[in-house]
């Protein structure tokens, strides 16, 4: 099964412009993901733009140091990165100088004239995800970007999909990546609210605090967040909080499928099962992409 | 803008320093720049403060809003090309980040020149600039980015191609491997990522050729293509390929870097230009919102105008739907002025300050017209100008000390602008040091103005007496507590307008009057003015 074309496929079938692509930390395949539906895409035709919200592409993990899987770009690819890391050859085409900058100065909309490694370095902040895919989508049929969690809020109420990495890499037990996926996804899952029911809104973030109060005095009604980004809950206390609140948003997000590693240099889990699980926890199509399979 | 000591911190506040630069501020980095090096004129450039004026007026009545606006719109997109040009110059070899920022500035210039044509005699593109353009023009794309094309270069071709025969090659044959393998394994993802996992149950047999074992677990392997011989030798073809192609790229770069350095006197000599534009469009803008016209620069330290206003408050008022009352004065030494509370005193010293400070730039003044002289000093006394001194002092101190370290400058051509000098001590002796102070200021041949409640300083100083009109009658207390109202009603009954006067006047007791405006208390009220009539 080609897994990338699987997600390309489920990204267009929703009429999605860019597929984003978030992990549930480190190493757990997010580049790999973004590379397949990257590939799927080129090789059906289709004008491709690419970016990060953060750091990709690099040979080399920043904090473990192990060899990262890398981006190739294709001739024809727009990309977004930022300026100092653009390679001097093959010479791509410098489309244009955005007044976004990083910690590698100025980001810099280019086209690859030839096929090329490319690092990849987005824009700090979620506005300038959103500015970068605006720009891509424009000149591009589709755009594919590796996005920091923190930085998906921009892709709420547009025309995005998101795909979720879960892996070996981000927790000790299979039973721990199972529930950080499937917190995760129903985090970023959070519906659209019904203007015709009762409905608080919370401004900014939706803390435990102000959860464990709504719980306590048994809040009937919508609480409603302006994006599920908004929800700062983790772990057992997010699971309580989905159980006993009917926790809804102004601005959803559209997750449509997951991804998972079940290798690691530390880890590994039986990639079947870990596939499964994650499948029937979140309720969404999972696929292994080292494996090239989607859970039964 | 730099203030230099034309104005310390404070007056610069008083006199909306801050606010013109504001005003006044261009769209780009080259603006900036040109901006930043901006000084006041001296008296002894009394002839180029007018020039410069004279010449923003005439690209304010030459440069229409729609044709400005594009002229800013192009600088403000523009980059700065400052340090790639002194990269160069250094011998570095530019990246074509770069070339890009280059070949849009060359190309801003040209479309300059075509909006500003009929009032810029010089075109901003010059030949170097034009060579420039021609010799980057062949990597200009079709979206307005930049390429280095074969077009720049014949080597760069043939490398190319060279590049893109070896790359077929080296696809063929690594997708050829990896076929075999997948036809092997009975799969059609193989080659989408860099490792795979196969599943030892759905494994029979051996691994097919070409694959290598990166790790292995109880159900599965963890594997990775290898490069078999034939592909092997088309990677290496490949990279050559590459380097070789990479060469010839940091070829053309290195010549048009060296153009770049060749040019670089005339590229540095347009961006000023550009900046210069910038702030010129500016500044001509200025002067179309506000109406504003040159001032005859006169060689002597004069200061008279008609119809001027003082824009911060100008501005100010005119959001709140109000309007500003423009003045008219004539100043030619020292005179004393008075009127009502709230009647506009500090407002005239501050169009006083602001006129003399436009015209100091080379600005046109907001008036209707005005001979003003080019003075080293505007320096503001009085309210609102001790802020920066100690705290443990008083205000009559601070005051004091400004006046000493206003004296110590000792400026040539000083213009004072006071505002009730001495009004924290005794009406008596406040008196004695204004006149004072109007005495030592005509001893320094200063030019000034002095407000003030005190009676009598205009005639026993002997100075010229000016005074607000100020109301027109006492005006009914809007029957709302309203303070916005109270302020229209004033407004509506007070004459801002300045006239001279011959002798001091007691004057009404306005300021009563103003109290009762204000919301105070009947009963208070009339006992002030019991206490006025005792």
């Amino acid at each position: 099964m080609r897994v990338g074309k699987e997600l390309l496929e489920l990204a267009l079938h929703c009429g999605a412009r860019s597929l984003c692509v978030v992990g549930t930390g480190k190493n757990v395949g997010k580049t790999v993901a973004m590379r397949a539906a990257y590939e799927a895409a080129c090789e059906q035709g289709l004008q491709v733009g690419l970016a990060s919200a953060g750091l990709d592409g690099e040979a080399a993990d920043q904090l473990g140091g192990h060899a990262k899987p890398r981006i190739e770009l294709r001739a024809g690819t727009c990309f977004a990165t930022a300026r100092d890391v653009l390679p001097r050859s093959p010479a791509s085409e410098i489309l244009a100088i955005s007044r976004l900058q990083t910690a590698a100065g100025a980001l810099v909309y280019a086209r690859a004239a030839e096929r090329a490694h490319c690092e990849l370095i987005g824009p700090p902040t979620a506005s300038g995800l959103r500015e970068v895919l605006e720009e891509l989508t424009a000149r591009a049929e589709i755009a594919i970007a590796d996005g920091a969690i923190d930085r998906v809020a921009a892709l709420a109420g547009g025309r995005d999909a998101i795909v979720v990495a879960c892996g070996a890499a981000a927790a000790t037990t299979m039973r721990q990546a199972v529930d950080d996926v499937s917190a995760l996804v129903q985090r970023l899952g959070i519906a659209r609210f019904d203007p015709d029911e009762p409905a608080v809104f919370i401004e900014g973030a939706l803390t435990p605090l102000q959860t464990a109060r709504f719980i306590g005095t048994g809040e009937r009604g919508q609480i409603v967040v302006r994006d599920p980004t908004q929800v700062a809950l983790r772990g057992r206390a997010a699971a309580k909080a989905f159980e006993a609140l009917r926790i809804r948003c102004e601005r959803p997000l559209r997750v449509i499928a997951v991804t998972i590693a079940a290798i690691s240099p530390e880890r590994s889990f039986e990639p079947d099962a870990f596939a499964r699980a994650v499948a029937a926890a979140t309720r969404l199509p999972a696929f292994d992409v080292y494996a090239g399979k989607r859970a039964a | 803008m730099k203030r230099l000591g034309l104005l310390d911190p404070a007056s610069a506040q008083a006199v909306g320093f801050e606010w013109l630069t504001a005003a006044l501020a261009p769209v780009s980095a080259y603006g900036e720049r040109h901006a930043s090096g901006l000084r006041p004129f001296s008296a002894s450039e009394a002839s180029l403060a007018r020039s410069r004026a004279e010449r923003i007026a005439a690209v304010a009545a030459g440069v229409d809003e729609a044709r400005s606006d594009a002229a800013r719109a192009l600088v403000r997109e523009l980059p700065d090309v400052a340090g790639a040009i002194a990269r160069a110059s250094m011998g570095e070899i530019l990246d074509d980040v770069n070339f890009l920022e280059l070949l849009r500035f060359c190309d801003v210039l040209v479309r300059m020149d075509g909006l500003l044509s009929g009032v810029y005699a010089d075109p901003l593109a010059g030949q170097e600039v034009l060579d420039l353009a021609r010799a980057l023009a062949p990597g200009r794309s079709a979206g307005g980015g930049f390429y280095l094309t074969g077009a720049l270069s014949g080597e760069l071709e043939r490398a190319r191609e060279r590049l893109d025969k070896a790359q077929r090659e080296l696809d063929e044959s690594s997708a050829q491997a990896a076929q075999q393998v997948a036809r092997a394994l009975g799969r059609d993802d193989v080659g989408d990522a860099d490792e795979f996992i196969v599943m030892r149950a759905q494994l029979r047999g051996a691994l097919p050729a070409g694959v290598r074992v990166v790790r292995e677990a109880p159900t599965y392997l963890l594997c990775a293509l290898e490069y078999d011989e034939a592909t092997l030798v088309a990677l290496e073809r490949r990279d050559a390929a590459a380097q070789e192609a990479a060469a010839a790229e940091e070829g053309v770069r290195a010549r048009l870097s060296s153009l770049v350095r060749e040019h670089a006197a005339g590229l540095e000599g347009a961006a000023r230009e550009l900046g210069a534009l910038d702030v010129t469009l500016a500044a001509a803008r200025f002067t179309r919102r506000f109406a504003c016209v040159p001032a005859t620069i006169s060689e002597e330290p004069v200061l008279s105008f008609a119809r001027a206003r003082f824009l911060p408050l100008a501005v100010e008022l005119e959001q709140a739907g109000r309007a500003f009352t423009p003045l008219d004065l004539e100043l030619d030494g020292v005179a004393v002025l008075t009127g009502p509370n709230m009647g506009g005193k500090s407002v005239c010293l501050q169009t006083c300050g602001f006129i003399a400070l436009c015209a100091a730039f080379g600005l046109p003044v907001p008036a209707e017209r005005a001979t003003v002289g080019l003075f080293d000093e505007i320096a503001w006394l009085g309210i609102g100008s001790d802020r920066e001194l100690g705290g443990l002092l008083s205000s009559f101190a601070k005051e004091v000390l400004r006046l000493r370290e206003i004296f110590e400058r000792a400026a040539p051509r000083l213009l004072v602008l006071i505002d009730e000098f001495g009004r924290t001590t005794t009406p008596l002796e406040g008196k004695a040091l204004s006149v004072a102070l109007i005495e030592r200021l005509r001893e320094r041949d200063a030019r000034g103005m002095l407000a003030t409640h005190i009676g009598g300083v205009a005639s026993q100083a002997g100075a010229r007496h000016f005074a607000v009109r100020g109301l027109r009658g006492i005006p009914e207390r809007p029957p709302t507590s309203d303070l916005r109202e109270a302020l229209e009603t004033l407004a509506g009954s007070m004459d801002y307008t300045i006239a001279e006067v011959g002798a001091d006047t007691g004057g009404r007791a306005d300021a009563i009057a103003l109290t009762a405006l204000l919301g105070m208390d009947r009963s208070f009220v009339d006992a002030a003015y019991q206490a006025l009539s005792r």
